[in-house]
């Protein structure tokens, strides 16, 4: 077993809809459920609107009195800490006043500075580690990178990223599978770019593999760039390159595009990620840091899906202590 | 037994059902299904399972036999099937505790049970030891006894098996009150006939399941430990035709433990049967959890209670 891992879960698949899961004693009792799983350390998704208590630091304030108040409650419930958050600037957020940021508009820079600047202060605050962001905008609105387009989001990120590195938390960046980040040779590119000491990678073997990549040969490309994981099984690869049509994150995953695939996301061990091979993979290389299981949506019951992945975390992988 | 090796092992009373695109299903109803149930238990810490003795011709149909279904529970860390709960068709002409003209006829049924569960690993048979109350009344000291005999003949003849009868209180059965309680264990025999604690259904009945552990200890032949948020102040015991699902007091009896409204004093019982020194399994229940939640979620609480509370007190 790699005592240098540490494992999470992300805390995304509770909320159903804007205005499920808004209450703090459902929050509790899942917190509770997930540290029942053998998962100790969270990572919280940043969200916009008053119905999630744990989305936006002023809304933790808000419930818990401050989110140090918060941070010093986890225990009480099994959590050890939030590890990281995962900021998707490309969301509208009715606090910070926009649509959707694009990294690749230096004008928009400055709030995605700002919004940022908000969750990583909490994530210090709470004893975390890492800010995840999404880097890119959607193919389909953004197009194909061009260098001027790539340098001024590596400038985003890396402006970000020492803002993070200031207060002891690195920034790691997750490509999806609809970003308009693609290839391997823009992946060099933009590395080449972002400072090393503070911006990274985030792996995300789901969207990874769903955007055609063989995760296992793609980390021990970029091994020495990723400083954390999201493991989820993908159930499908984008064969029709569907990242392309318009509202992708729409038409292809929640419409299931031209196949009407019905869920892109699954457990760990039922889909077509080589977590074995990948596991064996990280182990030569070293890695230490987090690695954050997600169940990223899917059928509820919710906890169905967290139980499953704490299984094959226990039973296949043997990564997870046997629940006693 | 060394001073690490826990007292306690941990079971799960089964009546999960999934969502499925066929409906809301059994999770017998495939060997996909049994095994996404099998692992979501058995990732938090449950290592055996109970069931219903009509699941065990299932068992069968979809492994062939019970061995083979014994070794597809266990590669996925369930060990065995603990308890079997005897689904008894009360009925005046042949299956009715309270009537000794049926007692042959049971006798026989319950020898079919634990027979064809061979293979399995069952160590209890779970019995309702009497019919719903309002079948059963007027509960008379003669009605009693005659539960006892047979309780205590099925008992017997389950032990040849390697299996021990264990009774189990429902709120509305024929024998729930304290009284009742009292006599039936003193008229059956102590060697074959054993109390399995349901905590919330005792508590239900108004019975502190902490004090009959105190006073049953010596019978005691495992828990089901759930919790509820209700006590049935209104003779709900009597409610027809079921009271667990058409009562007047709640829809929902039932809850995992660690819900801030429980009635159940679980870390009261568990201080109880560490000063007793009890050994063996303990078993979870959550009946009807469904009823406006899920069973993944409650057994997941529970095992959050488990964890966090009781086994600071007693494992």
């Amino acid at each position: 077993m790699n005592t240098n891992i540490r494992w999470g879960y992300a805390f995304n698949q509770w909320k159903q809809g804007w205005q499920g899961f808004a209450r703090v004693e459902d929050h509790i009792r899942a917190f509770k459920a997930t540290s029942a799983a053998g998962f100790r350390q969270l990572e919280l998704t940043a969200f916009s609107g008053p119905w999630d208590p744990v989305g936006r630091p002023e809304s933790i304030a808000i419930n818990f009195g401050s989110v140090r108040k918060f941070a010093q409650q986890l225990p009480d419930w099994g959590i050890e800490r939030i590890a990281s958050v995962f900021l998707d600037v490309r969301q509208l957020s009715f606090e910070d006043l926009h649509f959707g940021l694009l990294s690749t508009q230096r004008a928009q820079h400055a709030a995605i500075m700002a919004q940022a600047r908000l969750h990583a202060e909490s994530v210090a605050e709470m004893g975390g580690e890492t800010l995840v962001v999404a880097p890119f905008p959607h193919f389909w609105k953004e197009g194909a990178l061009d260098t001027g387009r790539l340098q001024a989001a590596a400038d985003c990120w890396n402006a970000v990223g020492a803002m993070t590195k200031a207060l002891g938390l690195h920034t790691v960046l997750h490509i999806d599978a609809l970003s308009a980040l693609r290839t391997t040779q823009e992946l060099d590119q933009l590395l080449a770019l972002c400072d090393a000491s503070c911006v990274n990678l985030a792996f995300d073997t789901a969207e990874l593999t769903i955007a055609g990549h063989d995760v296992v040969a793609l980390y021990r490309r970029y091994h020495s760039r990723v400083r954390h994981f999201h493991f989820k099984d993908a159930l499908a690869t984008d064969t029709l390159g569907e990242y392309q049509l318009p509202h992708a994150e729409r038409a292809m995953f929640l419409a299931g595009g031209q196949r009407k695939i019905q869920r892109w996301f699954g457990e760990l061990g039922t889909g077509l990620v080589d977590f074995p091979g990948l596991l064996a993979a990280m182990n030569e290389q070293g890695y230490s840091g987090l690695v954050v299981v997600e169940s990223d949506g899917g059928p509820t019951p919710v906890m169905s899906s967290v139980l499953l992945n704490s299984w094959y975390l226990q039973r296949v992988l043997k990564v997870l202590p046997l629940s006693a | 037994m060394t001073d690490s090796a826990p007292n306690l092992r941990w079971a799960y009373m089964d009546h999960w059902r999934i969502d499925s695109p066929q409906g809301y299903v059994s999770q017998y109803s495939s060997i996909e299904r049994l095994d996404g149930f099998l692992k979501q238990v058995a990732a938090l810490g449950f290592e055996a399972i109970e069931t219903f003795d009509f699941h065990v011709p299932v068992l069968i149909d979809l492994f062939g036999s019970l061995p083979n279904a014994r070794n597809f529970m266990q590669e996925r860390g369930i060990d065995r099937v603990l308890s079997l709960f005897f689904g008894l068709m009360f009925d005046d002409r042949q299956t009715q505790p309270h009537l000794r003209s049926t007692h042959d006829n049971m006798v026989r049924h319950a020898e079919y049970i634990v027979k064809s569960a061979a293979g399995l690993g069952v160590e209890n048979l779970i019995v309702m030891p009497a019919a719903q109350y309002h079948a059963v009344e007027p509960v008379t000291d003669e009605k009693l006894r005659a539960c006892a005999e047979v309780w205590s003949r099925i008992g017997k003849m389950t032990l040849d098996y390697g299996i021990r009868t264990v009774c189990h209180h429902e709120f509305y059965c024929g024998i729930h009150h304290l009284d009742e309680l009292r006599k039936f264990y003193a008229w059956s025999d102590p060697r074959y006939v054993f109390w399995y604690c349901d905590t919330a259904q005792h508590t239900i009945s108004g019975v502190d399941p902490v004090k009959l552990y105190l006073e049953l200890h010596d019978r005691c032949g495992g828990f089901h430990l759930k919790d509820t948020h209700h006590v049935d102040l209104i003779g709900d015991y009597r409610q027809r035709p079921e009271s667990e699902v058409t009562a007047k007091t709640t829809q929902r009896w039932f809850w995992e433990m660690g819900t801030p409204e429980g009635l159940v004093d679980f870390p009261n019982l568990f201080k109880a049967l560490k000063e007793y020194g009890y050994r063996g399994w303990i078993s979870v229940e959550h009946d009807k959890a469904d009823f406006g939640g899920n069973y993944p979620e409650s057994t997941a609480v529970a095992a959050w209670y488990i964890q966090n509370v009781l086994k600071k007190i007693y494992r």
